[in-house]
């Protein structure tokens, strides 16, 4: 007899339906699998044998072929193993009764029958669901981030024998709740602007970068907090829509990092570290192509510390992704798009030693040194990051204030009315930041008065900034009206623009 | 082609061509009665005097010849110990016999000045240099090297105006290579001169050579900033040596990059915070142009003006601000040429 039972594999974030077909015929006792698995999926044979005879089947003895289609498309990982499962049972006439033509099976079986989660659920949950599938069979581990998709029927099972029990009407699994997403708000931890001291130059700065969506670049001594302010970053950031918390989560979840809520409820904060290659960077793999660091920070944020230290190659890879929110990786196994729009934040020494514009201490580089430096960052790279600010060390006590330090909740309130500004202007423009404006919006939205436009030109001139950080100045003078609320962009919006910025030439 | 005399090319040939180091150079021209007469019989000259083989005639003039083409079509000209215009405050520096120039050769006969710096010159120093070299650039040209930091802060504040720039190698060659793109502007607008042949590298002893010519050209020698052993320091020496003025900007006691120039000051240098010190010394008066400040920006100039130096945020907070309106007002002052930053969220004054 042969049965037909329909899996899913993922192609980046695609899930892509596969059919699982088996026959159990009379001949001499064979096991075959044809449809080009991989090594993993070929290996489900030993599995799924063990699996059955140790669930207290029986695991026929005739010949058997399990043929997996589309034949053209490779298959990849373990998460076949329940549907091979089913079809062999379904195939010898096991599961009398049972109707699973319209079911999906997902999960890899342990030996003893037992089943473990698989990578990648939630984006092959979704895809099924719009190919029109409504009932799931997936391993009980991988239950918390199948809650999140509404509209469908989802029996989570410990174990083989419980599905085939569930199938055939003895005991039946109740299907999964539907979770309603709720931002949890931020865990209390040790990243919040109320443990930051002074530094406000930079606080200010990097209420700023969020507000408008800037990238940021931190220039400062070792040791000044530039971390410790990176880390804030994501806690000032506007709160996940579900929208944004679900395609965060299908990446995760083909990364296999999601945590135990099984969705993303925080904004992910990365800090690959500087020995990273390309490809963890961008994404990749031999075949299946795995997201990068770029695509895990999607929604979030991108630290990358000690930015001179990165691979040029790798930096320069960065560009297109920051350009377009999201990467292309082409490998033998075919092209895969992910979504990777974050916001970059990078720090960096002043000079080699560290010691440039420190109050206390002599730097002792020579011009040359530091434009040595700093040249290992692009002027292209350094392009795409509109906010140049340097971090000090500045002891708290040289200020004799006693205003009180905001916390990044405060900060984030401010943050999200420039946000809505934002949106309602670029309501017809397909974009949600002023950082993503280009010539055509900047004619359009950042008209400067004549006083401005006399500053920027003064600026250029004794400055002698390029074109590209002209744009830079104006991007983030309009969101530094934002944050004002003010319609019109004022010289001192202009002059604020102008002063996050690093001296050019040494 | 340009012309020169028979001493000037033989001069020229001497320098450039001869492969003889000043010292043995100087042997020769006092062994011989004039210069063209050691050029017409260089051979007997040099083997009795220094016991060396040399080129036959003909090949020495070919090599002059080959010279002077070249300098006539990369627009290289030489100034000898001969020419009319070769400048005589040098004659008191163990003078070159000949300086290869490009640019505007009429600088020469210029009143000169010279304003020096060590490759380490603080933000503040590098600005306020510029802002005395774009001034005395007025009155003077400005006779520099092209170093980093102080030099090169000289350089930028005079041009595009009359400006001397003296090379440690061949016109060719660009020490440091980093500055090419400065050194042509300097060609455009001012003067490069150098005492080596065009494809000279830099050696050891050229920046030592180079000084003595830096010194020897001016009137007067300001160092923006020396170390305690700096190559500005050797400029300001050679500089007394020659009987010229020395000036030297005053720094804190404790601060290193300015430890040569307080030390200057100990020793009787002339004391120099801002251009007027310098005119006065010869009599010249410049009417200072005036920057008009906004009621705001005169309130943050006057704090920063008392302490020197400060911290965007202690500005504020003396000033009764927001950090980020105070971050504007002192962006404006920075774009008036006022105040500059200094590393940091640092800033200091400049006038």
């Amino acid at each position: 007899m042969i049965a037909k039972i329909i899996c899913f594999t993922l192609v980046g974030l695609d899930g892509v339906p596969v059919e699982v077909e088996t026959d159990v015929n009379k001949g001499v006792p064979a096991y075959d699998m044809v449809g080009l698995p991989d090594a993993a999926v070929k290996e489900s044979k030993e599995r799924v044998r063990s699996a059955i005879k140790n669930s207290g089947l029986l695991f026929p003895m005739n010949k058997i072929t399990i043929n997996f289609a589309p034949a053209d498309l490779k298959k990849e990982g373990a998460a076949f193993d329940l549907a091979v499962a089913v079809s062999l049972l379904k195939g010898s006439e096991q599961l009398i009764g049972a109707d699973v033509s319209d079911t999906v099976f997902l999960g890899e079986l342990a030996l003893n029958g037992d089943l473990r989660p698989i990578n990648g659920l939630l984006p092959i949950l979704i895809s099924a669901k719009g190919h029109g599938f409504t009932k799931f069979v997936i391993p009980a581990a991988n239950a918390p981030e199948a809650r999140f998709l509404g509209g469908a029927e989802i029996y989570p099972a410990e174990s083989l024998l419980a599905v085939v029990k569930h199938l055939v009407g003895a005991e039946t699994i109740s299907p999964l709740e539907t979770a309603r997403f709720a931002v949890s708000g931020r865990k209390e931890s040790s990243a919040d602007l109320k443990y930051v001291k002074g530094q406000p130059v930079a606080r200010r700065a990097i209420e700023i970068a969020v507000a408008g969506g800037h990238n940021l670049l931190m220039v400062g001594p070792p040791g000044t907090g530039k971390t410790m302010l990176a880390r804030c970053l994501p806690t000032i950031m506007p709160d996940l829509s579900f929208e944004e918390a679900l395609e965060i989560t299908k990446i995760h979840s083909v990364a296999g990092i999601l945590g135990e809520e099984g969705i993303v409820t925080e904004r992910p904060f990365r800090t690959p570290h500087h020995t990273a290659t390309t490809v963890s960077m961008c994404g990749g793999g031999n075949r299946v192509v795995h997201p990068g660091e770029i695509s895990l920070a999607h929604g979030g944020v991108l630290f990358l510390d000690e930015l001179p230290e990165y691979k040029r190659s790798t930096l320069e890879a960065l560009r297109q992704p920051l350009e377009d929110g999201k990467i292309s990786v082409s490998r033998a196994g075919g092209t895969v798009t992910y979504p990777s729009r974050f916001m970059l934040c990078a720090s960096m020494n002043p000079c080699p030693c560290g010691n440039y514009g420190s109050a206390d201490l002599v730097c002792t580089c020579t011009p040359a040194e530091i434009r040595r430096y700093r040249r290992k960052i692009s002027g292209p790279l350094l392009d795409r990051i509109d906010l140049q600010v340097e971090v000090d060390n500045l002891s708290y006590d040289e200020l004799t204030s006693t205003e009180g330090r905001e916390s990044s909740a405060a900060v984030k309130e401010r943050v999200n009315i420039a946000r809505k500004i934002q949106r309602n202007r670029f309501a017809e423009y397909r974009l949600n930041t002023n950082a993503e404006m280009g010539e055509r919006e900047i004619d359009a939205f950042c008209a400067l008065g004549r006083e401005s436009e006399e500053i920027l030109r003064s600026a250029f001139e004794r400055m002698k900034l390029s074109a590209r950080a002209r744009a830079r100045i104006i991007k983030v003078s309009r969101t530094i009206a934002d944050l004002d609320g003010c319609e019109n962009i004022e010289p001192k919006h202009v002059f604020e623009a102008v002063s996050y910025r690093l001296e050019e030439k040494i | 082609m340009a012309k020169y005399t028979k001493t000037e090319e033989a001069l020229i040939w001497l320098c450039a061509c001869s492969g003889l180091d000043p010292r043995e150079r100087v042997v020769l021209l006092r062994a011989a009665p004039s210069p063209e007469a050691l050029f017409a019989r260089f051979e007997t000259y040099c083997e009795s005097n220094l016991g060396k083989e040399c080129a036959p005639p003909a090949a020495r003039r070919q090599a002059l010849e080959k010279l002077l083409t070249e300098a006539e079509e990369k627009g290289y000209f030489a100034v000898t110990a001969e020419s009319a215009d070769y400048p005589k405050e040098l004659k008191a520096a163990d003078p070159p016999l000949v300086l290869f120039g490009a640019g505007r050769r009429e600088l020469l006969g210029a009143r000169k000045f010279c304003i020096v710096g060590s490759r380490i010159t603080p933000p503040w120093a590098q600005k306020f240099g510029a802002e005395i070299s774009a001034r005395v650039s007025k009155r003077f040209a400005v006779v520099t090297g092209l170093a980093e930091g102080g030099d090169l802060a000289a350089v930028r504040g005079a041009l595009p105006g009359d400006l001397i720039c003296v090379l440690p190698c061949g016109l060719d060659e660009c020490y440091p290579a980093a500055h090419a793109a400065v050194k042509e502007e300097i060609r455009s607008t001012g003067l490069l001169l150098s005492e080596y042949p065009f494809a000279e590298k830099t050696r050891r002893y050229s920046f030592f050579a180079r000084n003595r010519i830096l010194a020897g050209l001016s009137e007067g020698v300001l160092v923006l900033s020396a170390g305690e052993k700096s190559g500005a320091l050797i400029t300001a020496d050679l500089a007394l040596e020659y009987g010229r003025d020395v000036f030297a900007v005053p720094y804190q006691p404790n601060v290193a990059q300015g430890a040569g120039c307080n030390e200057l000051l100990k020793k009787g240098a002339y004391v120099c915070t801002c251009a007027q010190d310098i005119f006065d010394c010869y009599g010249i008066v410049l009417k200072e142009q005036t920057v008009s400040l906004l009621p705001e920006e005169e309130a943050l100039y006057r704090i920063l003006h008392a302490e020197g130096e400060l911290h965007a945020a202690v500005i504020a907070e003396r000033a009764g601000l927001p950090v980020h309106e105070a971050a504007a007002i002192l962006a404006s002052l920075e774009l008036k040429g006022m105040i500059t930053k200094a590393g940091g969220n640092r800033y200091s004054c400049v006038k």
